[in-house]
C-alpha cells in the first residue's frame, strides 16, 4: 500500500527549474533511501513535502487524501515529521523545552508542568539509548547530541512519516547504530522513513527500497535487494563523466602560489604549490577545511601559522586589500551572501572590486566603464538587458558570471572558487566551467573548491583531497574519479592508499 | 502595451524620487493655506531655515546610508556650538573658528565611528550614549562658568563680518541656503559619481558582499561617521553666524530626530544602501514648510511636532505602498 503518492512535481527558484515533473511513491511501513548528487533536488522535493517551499504544479497524495494545504503546519498535522539537514535547535532553551516547543503540558491554570515535560524527556532519552540531561542548555551540547536531539523532537510529535536528511552526518558509528536500532524499532511498529543520505553502506543497510534523482527529474526507484551500490551510482551521475571531453592538456608554467604548513581555522599543515594556468581542485567532505582554506588565503580569516608565497613573495598583510594587489581574486560561496550587491545595478556590481584597486582617481567615467561592462558580457556570455539593470533582476547563473567578471576585471591572474556552481542550473553550470577551462588557457590559475567530484573531474589537472583538516592526498587527472576522491575523503584509506578501518568518528 | 509601459514608467519615477512628490503636496498645502501670497521673501525664507537643519540631514544621510544611525547629532551640534563660541572669543578668527567647528565635529564622529566601525557596537547605542554625553558636558561646562548661554562677544573686530555671513544674501538668496546647497551638491556629486560613494552604498546594501569585494567596511563606516560630525560642526558654526549663541539646554533639542525624519522623507532607506542625497535637500525643506504651515495657521506651536509626526508616518506609509506593489 501507497502511503506517499509525489506526482509531476515541478519547482523552480528565480527562473532555475530544480524540479521537473518528478514522481515519488513511498509504501507504508519501509525506509525509503531518497538518492542523488548535490543538486539532484532532494532537499527540494522534501522541503515541498514538509510544507517548507510550495510546489509550482503537480499533486501530494498523502494517506490517501490530497495534501492541498502547503503550509509547515499542515505538513505536521497530516503526520509528516521532517527532522532537517540543517539543526534547527534553539541554543538558548533548555533540552526539554526545545523538545517540547510549540506543545508544552500545560495545568488548568496554563503554567508549565515542568517536572512532567522533563522526566518525559528523561524516558525518551533513555529509550533513544542516549545521554542527553533534559535541564542542559542545548548550546552546551556536542553536535551530535543536538543532531539526537533534533530527531528526539520530530520522534516526539507523533507523526507516520519521518523524512530524515542526512541525519549521520554529525554522528559517529555507534550514534548511527543506535538510530538504525531506533529507526528499526519503530518501522516495526509500522513506521515510515524517507531516509536521505550520501553514504552507500548506510543506505544498503538501512533502506528497503530506493529512489534516484537527477538533475531535478525522476530516474529510477526500486528495491535495495535487487541492486549493488554501483548500480544506484551510476544512476546518480549519469552520463556527466563523459563530459571531460571539455578538457584539454595545457602548458603548465612555475609556482605562483604556496603554502607551507600552513594552519588556520578548521586546517593545519597544510603544504601546496600551485602552478600558473593550473586549475586545482579542492575538496573534502563539509567541515573538512576547504572553504576555511580558500577563505584564509584571500584573507577573510586569519591564518594561525606558516606561510603563503604569491609569485614567490611571502605575504605578511593578510588583509583582503593587499591580497587583491598580489594578484588573487576569490568568487566566493553563497552568492546571495557574499557577492550579490543586491541595491546595486550590474555595471556597479562589476567595477567595485576594480574601483578599490585604482582608488587613486576617484572619478567615474562612466562610458568607459560600460565598454568593459560590454566586454565581459561579451566573453562570458553574460545574458541581461541594460547595464543599469539591478543584479537581483538576472539568474542565478548570470549573476555568477557577472561576479566573475568584477574579478577579471580586477585582473587578478590568481583566481579563487568556493563552490562556483551552486543554486545554478546544469546548462549555466557547464558554461562556467567552459570559462574556467578557457581562462586557465589565458594563463589565469584556478583553485576550485567544491564538494561535487564530477566537476573536479571535468576540469581539474590536481586535486587534493582534504580530510578533517589535513591534505589526504594529492590526486593527479588521470586518478581523479569519484570513487578515489571518497575513499581519501571519508578517511577510509590514508594517504599511501592503504584501507583503514571506517570510523566516522568526526 | 504602451499603456502599460507608461505605467511602468510613472512607477518608476514614483519609486525614484517620491520625495520630490511628497514635497511639491506639503508645498501646495502651504500655498492653498497662505491664499496663493506667498512672497519672494517667504520661500527664500524655506531656504534660509533649512540650511542648518539641511547640513546636519547631510551627514546624517550619508551615516544611514551605510546602515547606522547617528543619534548624537543634536548633541554635538551643542557641544561643537559652545566650544566654538569660545574659541572665537579667544581667537577672534572667522577662519580659524570654522575650521575649529568642523574638526571638532568630525572628532565627536571619529568617536562614534570607532567604537561602531571598530569596536562592533551598535550604532544605536554608541550614539545614545555620546547623545547623552555632549549635551551634558557642554551644560555642565556653562554651569561652571556661571552664565547660561554660550555667547559671542559683540565687541570683537570680526564680528561684523561674522554676522553679515549668517544674516546677509547674495540676490537675495540667503548666504547660509547657498552653503547649505554648495554642501548637498558636493555631496551628491560624491555619492552619484565617486569610488568612494559607491563603495557606501555598496557597504549599504550588503556588508559581506562589499567586505568580500574589497571594500574596507570598518573604514568606510568610520568615514561616515567623521562626515556627520564635520558636518554637524560646521552646522554649529552657521547656527553661530546666523544667532551668535548657543543654549546647552535648549539649542538642538529633537535635531536628531528631525534630521532622521529628513533622510526619511527624503527617500533613503533606513537599513541602507538606498536612496538619494538630493532627496534630503526636499525632505528637509519639506519639514521647514511645515513649520510655516503652523504658524501661518496660528495653531499652538506645541502641535508642532504632532503634524510633522503625522506627516512622516504618511510619507514613509506612501513610500511602503510603492514597495508592497512592486
Amino acid at each position: 500500500m501507497e502511503l506517499l503518492k509525489m506526482n509531476n512535481i515541478t519547482k523552480s527558484f528565480f527562473g532555475v527549474t530544480v524540479l521537473d515533473n518528478v514522481a515519488f511513491k513511498v509504501r507504508k511501513g519501509e525506509v525509503h533511501a531518497l538518492l542523488g548528487e548535490n543538486g539532484a533536488g532532494k532537499s527540494t522535493l522534501m522541503n515541498i513535502l514538509g510544507g517548507v517551499y510550495t510546489k509550482d504544479s503537480g499533486t501530494v497524495i498523502f494517506n490517501d487524501k490530497e495534501l492541498a494545504g502547503s503550509s509547515i503546519r499542515d505538513s505536521e498535522q497530516a503526520g509528516i515529521a521532517f527532522v532537517h539537514q540543517e539543526l534547527n535547535i534553539f541554543n538558548d532553551l533548555k533540552v526539554y523545552e526545545n523538545l517540547f516547543l510549540g506543545r508544552e503540558l500545560r495545568n488548568r491554570f496554563g503554567t508549565l508542568k515542568k517536572k512532567e515535560m522533563i522526566s518525559e524527556t528523561n524516558v525518551l532519552m533513555h529509550d533513544l539509548g542516549v545521554d542527553i540531561n533534559p535541564v542542559s542548555l542545548a548550546d552546551d551540547l556536542d553536535t551530535s547530541k543536538k543532531q539526537l536531539l533534533e530527531i528526539a523532537k520530530t520522534l516526539h510529535a507523533d507523526a507516520g512519516l519521518f523524512i530524515l536528511d542526512e541525519p549521520t552526518t554529525a554522528l559517529n558509528k555507534e550514534e548511527t547504530k543506535k538510530l538504525f536500532d531506533i529507526i528499526n524499532q519503530l518501522k516495526s511498529k509500522g513506521k515510515t522513513f524517507i531516509f536521505i543520505s550520501h553514504k552507500m553502506p548506510e543506505i544498503f543497510e538501512i533502506a528497503d527500497r530506493y529512489t534516484v534523482l537527477r538533475n531535478g527529474q525522476f530516474i529510477h526507484s526500486g528495491d535495495i535487494i535487487d541492486t549493488t551500490p554501483e548500480e544506484v551510482t551510476r544512476y546518480m551521475v549519469g552520463n556527466s563523466y563523459s563530459d571531460s571531453s571539455m578538457y584539454e592538456v595545457r602548458k603548465i608554467g612555475n609556482t605562483v602560489l604556496e603554502l607551507k604548513d600552513y594552519s588556520g581555522q578548521g586546517f593545519n599543515h597544510v603544504d601546496a604549490q600551485i602552478n600558473k594556468g593550473e586549475i586545482v581542485g579542492i575538496t573534502g567532505l563539509q567541515g573538512a577545511g576547504c572553504s576555511e582554506l580558500m577563505q584564509t588565503i584571500f584573507g577573510i580569516r586569519k591564518s594561525k601559522g606558516g606561510r603563503l608565497y604569491i609569485h614567490g613573495n611571502q605575504i605578511t598583510h593578510q588583509n583582503i586589500q593587499s591580497l587583491m594587489k598580489s594578484g588573487l581574486a576569490m568568487v566566493p560561496a553563497n552568492r546571495k551572501e557574499n557577492s550579490i550587491i543586491p541595491d546595486m545595478s550590474l555595471l556597479e556590481n562589476t567595477y567595485i572590486s576594480e574601483h578599490v584597486l585604482q582608488h587613486r582617481r576617484q572619478h567615474i567615467y562612466k562610458k568607459g566603464e560600460i565598454e568593459k561592462f560590454q566586454h565581459f558580457t561579451k566573453i562570458l556570455n553574460i545574458k541581461a538587458n541594460h547595464h543599469d539593470d539591478y543584479i537581483t533582476s538576472l539568474s542565478g547563473g548570470n549573476q555568477q558570471k557577472v561576479i566573475l567578471a568584477r574579478w577579471l576585471n580586477t585582473e587578478a591572474d590568481i583566481i579563487l572558487f568556493d563552490n562556483p556552481t551552486q543554486g545554478i542550473d546544469v546548462g549555466a553550470k557547464s558554461e562556467i566551467y567552459k570559462l574556467i577551462l578557457k581562462l586557465s588557457k589565458e594563463g589565469k590559475t584556478i583553485i576550485i573548491n567544491t564538494l561535487e567530484i564530477p566537476e573536479i573531474q571535468k576540469i581539474a589537472d590536481r586535486c587534493i583531497v582534504f580530510y578533517h583538516g589535513k591534505v589526504q592526498v594529492v590526486l593527479d587527472r588521470k586518478d581523479i574519479n569519484e570513487e578515489t576522491v571518497m575513499l581519501h575523503a571519508t578517511g577510509a584509506v590514508n594517504s599511501n592508499g592503504h584501507r583503514q578501518g571506517v570510523e566516522h568518528d568526526w | 502595451m504602451t499603456g502599460k509601459s507608461s505605467k511602468d514608467i510613472l512607477k518608476n519615477i514614483w519609486y525614484e524620487y517620491n520625495f520630490i512628490v511628497i514635497f511639491i503636496i506639503i508645498f501646495c498645502v502651504f500655498l492653498i493655506i497662505n491664499k496663493g501670497a506667498v512672497s519672494w521673501t517667504g520661500i527664500t525664507n524655506i531656504f534660509l531655515h533649512s540650511a542648518i537643519m539641511g547640513t546636519i540631514a547631510l551627514g546624517m544621510g550619508m551615516v544611514v546610508l551605510t546602515g547606522d544611525i547617528d543619534l548624537s547629532v543634536g548633541s554635538s551640534f551643542v557641544f561643537v556650538g559652545g566650544l566654538t563660541i569660545l574659541f572665537y572669543n579667544q581667537t577672534g578668527s572667522v577662519l580659524l573658528a570654522i575650521m575649529f567647528s568642523i574638526c571638532t565635529g568630525a572628532l565627536c564622529g571619529l568617536v562614534n565611528g570607532v567604537l561602531v566601525g571598530k569596536c562592533k557596537m551598535p550604532a544605536f547605542i554608541v550614539t545614545l550614549a555620546t547623545m547623552l554625553i555632549y549635551r551634558s558636558v557642554s551644560q555642565y561646562m556653562m554651569n561652571e562658568m556661571g552664565e547660561t548661554r554660550y555667547r559671542v562677544e559683540a565687541s570683537l573686530g570680526s564680528y561684523k563680518t561674522l554676522f553679515t555671513f549668517g544674516n546677509g544674501s547674495v540676490l537675495t538668496i540667503p548666504n547660509l541656503a547657498i552653503v547649505f546647497l554648495i554642501l548637498a551638491l558636493v555631496m551628491i556629486y560624491i555619492t552619484t559619481s565617486t569610488k568612494f560613494g559607491k563603495n557606501i552604498y555598496a557597504v549599504g546594501s550588503n556588508e559581506r558582499a562589499a567586505r568580500l569585494a574589497g571594500v574596507n567596511v570598518i573604514r568606510t563606516r568610520i568615514k561616515m561617521f567623521i562626515i556627520c560630525g564635520g558636518f554637524v560642526g560646521f552646522a554649529s558654526f552657521l547656527k553661530i553666524a546666523k544667532d551668535t549663541s548657543f543654549d546647552p539646554a535648549t539649542s538642538g533639542q529633537s535635531f536628531e530626530l528631525y534630521a532622521i525624519a529628513a533622510v526619511v522623507i527624503g527617500g533613503i532607506n533606513m537599513s541602507g544602501g538606498k536612496g538619494k542625497i538630493v532627496g534630503i535637500i526636499f525632505g528637509t525643506m519639506a519639514f521647514t514648510i511645515i513649520d510655516k504651515i503652523i504658524t501661518s495657521l496660528g495653531m499652538n506651536a506645541l502641535l508642532n511636532d504632532t503634524v510633522k509626526g503625522m506627516i512622516l508616518l504618511i510619507a514613509v506609509g506612501l513610500q511602503m505602498v510603492r514597495k508592497k506593489s512592486s
